[in-house]
């Protein structure tokens, strides 16, 4: 009987000694959910393989790639699960734009930067290398949410050789682009009409803009620090000069009140188009050598403001899954995906800006700066844009954004002045978030 | 003018009309085909224009190709608009049936209750139906997929104004021979409906072909993506790359082409008899 028993306890303990070896034997597996779409996703699949057979490989690392739609897509995804309480099914690390910033911060299953800096000494040091104008942008309230990876800002492209053949610079403020639109020719060679600038302002320009002179639209730092519950750009009249200046632009004919579209730049229908800096690539191939494009910074709204525009793109966050070694590897993950090479490499292949302040040294990136120098701007303008500048989080986006396109619009259309333009943004935007912060008591 | 030339002519302006009608209808099918030749100067030139330089372009499709696993994604469609389109004729044509046929108790409230159901925004139900589909462990499978289609209150509408057309002298001929309900149904009830349950069973094919949010939101595996999601994987972000996404597009269009080059006399038929509403 004796031996019976210690037979089995023998059986036992070797059957638990394998399935030990078993368990330290497999990897940690962690599920990345991204919106990389087009090149960029293709990029992204290519940095899992290789993190997977390298890093991953080193470190019993694996990480499941799922693609979710694009970041609305992707954030209406995490919401469904926080509001059902499906927490166990979100993924260990997400990428998300700021749409997603104010839900994942108040999740509860989040896993900050700032903890896994506290957690993780060689991931503290690693983060040290972002941008801090990047890294910003993904701070709310004080925590630091995610890290930056597809970074970008504002830029202004334009038609060079139109400029050039009336002996014009590119304009650095308001008042330059009214002189140059009457420099321009009032129509293109093909007969139609020749907009020296189009566009309506909205929530992220207006940010810009504002910013520029060293005002936020809303309280609290633009909605990064805590909740905005007013607006902040009245009493410092930072909107009323906006509105001035804005309204000259297009009382002198150097404006038109509309949406600019990539076609019509391309197309030499619009001389100033001004869009994200990761567009450098798909407008060049878009012009296909129909004129030269040149590309310089956001315009300013006088001489007296800043040069700059906010960052935007998307981060990389972290969950809580209450598993210490699927939190090591989430941020084994984040540093390789915010490594310079990882960096340079997405850069070339998109247009985006690296997060990575020592990307710009990899060889990749040297080249493409060689090959199209006009991706320097969107660099050094971030380099100068002021770091307190921040793009704008408010509860009711939607409807935000569009009351300023139409107040804006309607200034232009209807002919009101620009302070009684204030007083009337000052109701609907300060009324909008009134009602958000009652209904969201 | 003659009563006779007075026909002729109100019937040419009625064709001119119905050709026009279906010209702007068709338009952006075949600007959406036409444009996937295109390369992506073409697209962006000035004048535009309708058709591309040369049908030999095939980039686009390439990229798509290489981009999206377009074999595996248009299973998954297939299957999840089988399943959901049959499984909802199925239960459609019971209560439909049961609706007309027979006289129950509360027959005339359940009818508005469930005619009631169209009133509810899909998006409303979006949360309280991923919560259950995520209780039965359905995330990721086909059925996940399907199971929010497998009731749909407007295609019983349509069945039941259908079955109420047949002759209650039939269903009485049928009887006296010693046919049963279910007998009467499938042999002489669901065989003069036919053009109709083609139509309903292709727009709704095509409904579930093109559904988007909710197959994203019960998958998190790739191999179970539809191909509306795959289309998605084509757009960028900052920019618009309509080019590659039209020759997503015109691929995803094939099934429904298909579907429609089959049975485009049914629908004809059904359309014709005034059968359906819209």
């Amino acid at each position: 009987m004796k031996r019976k028993l210690t037979a089995l306890m023998l059986t036992l303990v070797m059957i638990l000694s394998l399935c030990a070896c078993t368990a330290s034997a497999e990897n940690t597996k962690i599920t990345f959910w991204h919106s990389m779409s087009d090149n960029a996703g293709v990029l992204m699949e290519s940095y899992i393989q290789q993190f997977n057979a390298t890093v991953g490989k080193e470190k019993g690392i694996e990480v499941e790639l799922v693609f979710q739609g694009s970041y609305a897509d992707a954030t209406t995804k995490m919401n469904s699960m926080l509001n059902t309480n499906q927490t166990d099914t979100l993924p260990d690390v997400m990428q998300l734009d700021a749409t997603g910033k104010v839900s994942y911060h108040a999740s509860g299953v989040a896993y900050t930067i700032d903890q896994a800096r506290a957690d993780d000494a060689a991931f503290d040091t690693g983060v040290g290398a972002l941008l801090n104008a990047a890294m910003g942008n993904w701070n709310f309230a004080g925590t630091q949410l995610g890290l930056p990876f597809a970074t970008s800002t504002t830029i202004l492209f334009y038609n060079k050789t139109l400029l050039d053949s009336v002996n014009m610079q590119a304009p650095e403020t308001f008042a330059d682009i009214i002189s140059l639109a009457a420099a321009l020719p009032k129509t293109t060679e093909a007969g139609t009409e020749l907009i020296p600038y189009a566009a309506i302002p909205n929530t992220p320009t207006l940010a810009n803009w504002l910013g520029q002179l060293d005002s936020y639209v809303v309280n609290h730092k633009n909605g990064s620090e805590a909740s905005a519950t007013e607006l902040a750009c009245i009493d410092n009249g930072a909107l009323a000069t906006f509105l001035t200046e804005w309204k000259r632009m297009y009382d002198e004919g150097a404006l038109k009140n509309t949406a600019a579209s990539s076609d019509a730049f391309v197309t030499g229908q619009l001389a100033l188009y001004t869009s994200s800096s990761s567009n450098v690539t798909s407008l060049l191939n878009k012009i296909n050598g129909g004129f030269e494009m040149g590309v310089a910074f956001y315009p300013k709204v006088n001489e007296e403001a800043s040069f700059g525009a906010s960052v935007s793109g998307s981060c990389l966050v972290m969950f809580d899954k209450q598993d210490d070694a699927k939190k090591a590897a989430a941020r084994e993950l984040l540093l390789y995906l915010t490594s310079a090479p990882i960096q340079a490499d997405f850069a070339v292949g998109t247009g985006y800006i690296p997060a990575n302040e020592n990307a710009v040294n990899e060889a990749v990136y040297q080249q493409l700066l060689q090959e199209y120098p006009q991706y320097k701007v969107g660099m050094e303008q971030l380099a100068v844009t002021p770091a307190a500048m921040r793009s704008v989080t408010v509860g009711p986006s939607t409807d935000f954004y569009y009351a300023i396109q139409n107040c804006v619009s309607d200034m232009l259309e209807y002919g009101d002045d620009a302070e009684t333009t204030v007083d009337i943004m000052a109701d609907e935007l300060g009324g909008l978030l009134y009602q958000y912060a009652q209904a969201n008591q | 003018m003659t009563r006779k030339q007075k026909k002729r002519l109100s019937d040419a302006l009625l064709s001119l009309l119905a050709l026009c009608l279906g010209l702007a209808i068709i338009f952006p099918v075949l600007y959406g085909i036409l444009g996937a030749f295109k390369s992506e100067a073409e697209f962006a030139a000035y004048p535009p224009t309708l058709f591309p330089q040369s049908f030999g372009y095939t980039e686009n499709f390439e990229t798509v190709w290489r981009q999206v696993p377009v074999l595996r994604f248009f299973f998954n469609s297939f299957v999840v608009a089988l399943l959901g389109t049959g499984v909802r004729l199925v239960f459609a044509i019971l209560a439909a049936y049961a609706f007309v046929f027979f006289e129950f108790k509360g027959k005339r409230f359940l009818f508005f209750l469930i005619l009631g159901t169209m009133m509810l925004p899909a998006d409303t139900l979006l949360i309280t139906n991923y919560q259950t589909v995520a209780q039965l462990g359905l995330m990721d499978s086909y059925l996940g997929m399907a199971i929010t289609s497998f009731v749909g209150a407007s295609q019983m509408f349509m069945l039941r104004q259908n079955f109420k057309s047949a002759p209650l002298a039939l269903k009485e001929a049928a009887h006296l021979d010693g046919c049963g309900d279910l007998h009467f149904m499938l042999s002489i009830l669901l065989p003069i409906s036919k053009p109709v349950l083609v139509t309903l069973f292709v727009q709704g094919f095509v409904t579930m072909w093109n559904a988007y949010l909710w197959p994203l939101l019960v998958t998190n595996q790739n191999d179970m993506r539809t191909i509306q999601v795959g289309i998605t994987m084509l757009t960028t972000l900052e920019d618009t790359n309509y080019h590659v996404v039209l020759a997503g597009v015109a691929i995803s269009l094939i099934p429904a082409f298909i579907l429609f080059f089959f049975l485009r006399r049914n629908i004809t038929r059904a359309m014709a008899a005034g059968a359906l509403v819209g």
